[in-house]
């Protein structure tokens, strides 16, 4: 293991808000890349802005081993690096990041109310950039194993499964870029897709079919998840021939897709059929002085600088809203 | 060279210029079969040296044996944070990745006293009558760690009767084994109990009252 060293994580700052509740411009809930882009452009706005990160700063980014289609970076980024550098570039223009995990919001009226487990916060305006989270299989044994072998996280977990044989559930980019991250580990990856051909970007195909470590099972859903103590295996159906097999392995790795973090809003904007926060094309929701961006509000991309590009403009719409009606806002 | 490049060293500096009181960072080293054990005892170092505040005592695992056992250390490399008091806060294993700033987190901390925790923990944490041992199993490129680490050595803070240990997996693999660590991060309540996943504060509290009711 190469030694570094990372501030990923906000340190703990005196609270400076005795008493009541303190009112912001601009609360940003979520510290992804959009939550933190819209931070750099709400703080560089001089805004007083507030990001309630919640438990991972640098959001989904921060699971990335390496990004290689993030601008400005020719020989890729390790997404950790990339989303302390979010944060770095965030303090600079003071904005204020905490961890605190919001619990509840009241968009129903002027100042909008953001509640944290100890405390009450005040905004102006707010932007939502909770981004989305790991879908899980819903199959049994997913969560008596979780942790057990069953792992949403192969950058932490990848350590413990060397010299084992290990299956990825998923067909898209980081199923494939993680079952490439996995060999590092593991003496076997086999990518488990419903599908007959791969989702991921041709460059991680080619690499994957290229390993001698990956190999696929084509049209195949995993049904269970078996084992004693940990793992042994999952049960598998092929949808094409309808028959179940079992593939062992000690460990099960899953990419199958997010799912967005809205059941703080379910009752305060609008979402579509999925669950994603509707928004316009200027990053509005259904309440004016909300805001979304990132992946809450995109199935489509899911895309690290797209979640940055929504999240400059949620900013520049917000800033532009408290500037044009300045006692209102 | 050093462990620490200038810049995280200028942040370093940064983060540790409010530091309240004085913070004595105690290190446990042992000459062999340590993997990281000296560049654990070079990182401390070079942290103590960004704050006035900040003091560095390193003793040899074996040698020292007397005072490992004053302070509970049972492996290395083990870092103790101590601040007006010895609140338990511990580090198994080098704070690398994600984990520096677990490290920076509970100096911070011990020296403000300051744990931010809620009302309902810290009531529950005051009617403790028996040890609670926390610990928290990590890997340095784990993200979802630090706040899970991090809450433990609050819960050390608020209390004298709760132990919070950072364990990092991959340098004690038995001890990984013997509380059957396969993803991070896993915290150990007492020996019998955990939790998988960065559980939220009242996750981790609900589990540890079960465990006292028993």
């Amino acid at each position: 293991m190469g030694l570094d060293f990372s501030l990923a994580t906000p340190k703990a700052k005196k609270p400076s808000e005795k008493g009541g509740p303190v009112l912001y411009d601009l609360i940003v809930i979520g510290g992804g890349p959009a939550g933190l882009t819209a931070a750099i452009y709400g703080g560089r706005a001089r805004l007083t802005t507030l990001v309630l990160a919640g438990t991972l700063p640098g959001g989904e980014t921060a699971n990335i081993d390496i990004l290689e289609n993030f601008p400005g970076f020719p020989k890729g980024i390790n997404g950790a690096e990339l989303a302390q550098r979010f944060q770095r570039q965030t303090e600079r223009f003071d904005a204020k990041i905490k961890t605190d995990v919001v619990t509840k919001v009241d968009f129903s009226e002027q100042p909008f109310i953001i509640q944290t487990a100890g405390k009450e916060y005040q905004a102006r305006t707010v932007i939502v950039a909770t981004g989305a989270e790991p879908r899980r299989l819903g199959v049994p044994g997913e969560d008596k194993f979780f942790g057990r072998g069953v792992s949403a996280c192969a950058t932490c977990d990848g350590f413990f499964y060397q010299g084992k044989r290990v299956v990825v559930v998923g067909g898209g980019d980081s199923a494939v870029s993680e079952a490439i991250f996995l060999t590092k580990f593991a003496s076997e990856v086999i990518i488990i897709h419903r599908r007959d051909q791969l989702r991921a970007s041709k460059i991680y195909q080619e690499r994957a079919f290229d390993n001698p470590k990956i190999s696929f099972a084509w049209d195949t859903v995993v049904e269970e998840i078996l084992g004693d103590k940990t793992v042994n295996g999952v049960q598998v159906r092929n949808v094409q021939s309808e028959e179940t097999s079992v593939i062992k392995a000690e460990g099960v790795f899953l990419y199958i897709g997010m799912t967005p973090k809205t059941e703080l809003f379910t009752d305060q904007l609008e979402l579509n059929e999925w669950g994603y926060i509707v928004t316009d094309r200027r990053q509005h929701t259904s309440v004016q002085g909300v805001f979304a961006a990132g992946d809450v509000q995109d199935p489509y991309y899911r895309q690290v600088v797209v979640a940055a590009g929504t999240g400059s403009i949620a900013a520049m719409e917000a800033e532009k809203l408290l500037s044009d009606y300045p006692g209102r806002y | 060279m050093s462990l620490l490049n200038e810049e995280i060293k200028e942040q370093v500096t940064q983060e540790l210029a409010g530091l309240e009181s004085p913070v004595k960072i105690v290190m446990f080293t042992q000459e062999f079969e340590c993997q990281y054990c000296s560049e654990t005892q070079e990182l401390i170092e070079e942290i103590a040296e960004l704050s006035d505040q900040l003091s560095v005592e390193v003793y040899d695992f074996v040698a020292d044996e007397e005072k490992a056992g004053e302070l509970n250390i049972d492996k290395v490399p083990a870092i103790a944070v101590i601040g007006e008091e010895d609140y338990d806060v511990r580090f198994y294993g080098i704070p690398s990745g994600y984990e520096f700033s677990s490290l920076l987190h509970a100096i911070q901390m011990v020296a403000s006293k300051e744990t931010e925790l809620s009302a309902e923990t810290l009531e529950i944490l005051k009617e403790l009558t028996e040890p609670v041992h926390i610990q928290v199993f990590v890997t340095p490129t784990c993200p979802y760690c630090p706040q899970s680490v991090i809450l433990a050595h609050k819960m050390a803070i608020a209390s004298p009767m709760v132990r919070g240990d950072m364990v990092e997996a991959q340098e004690f693999p038995q001890i990984s084994q013997k509380y059957q660590v396969m993803g991070v991060p896993r915290t150990v309540i007492n020996e019998t109990a955990h939790l998988e996943g960065a559980a939220a504060e009242p996750m981790v509290i609900a589990k540890l009252q079960e465990v006292i009711e028993g």
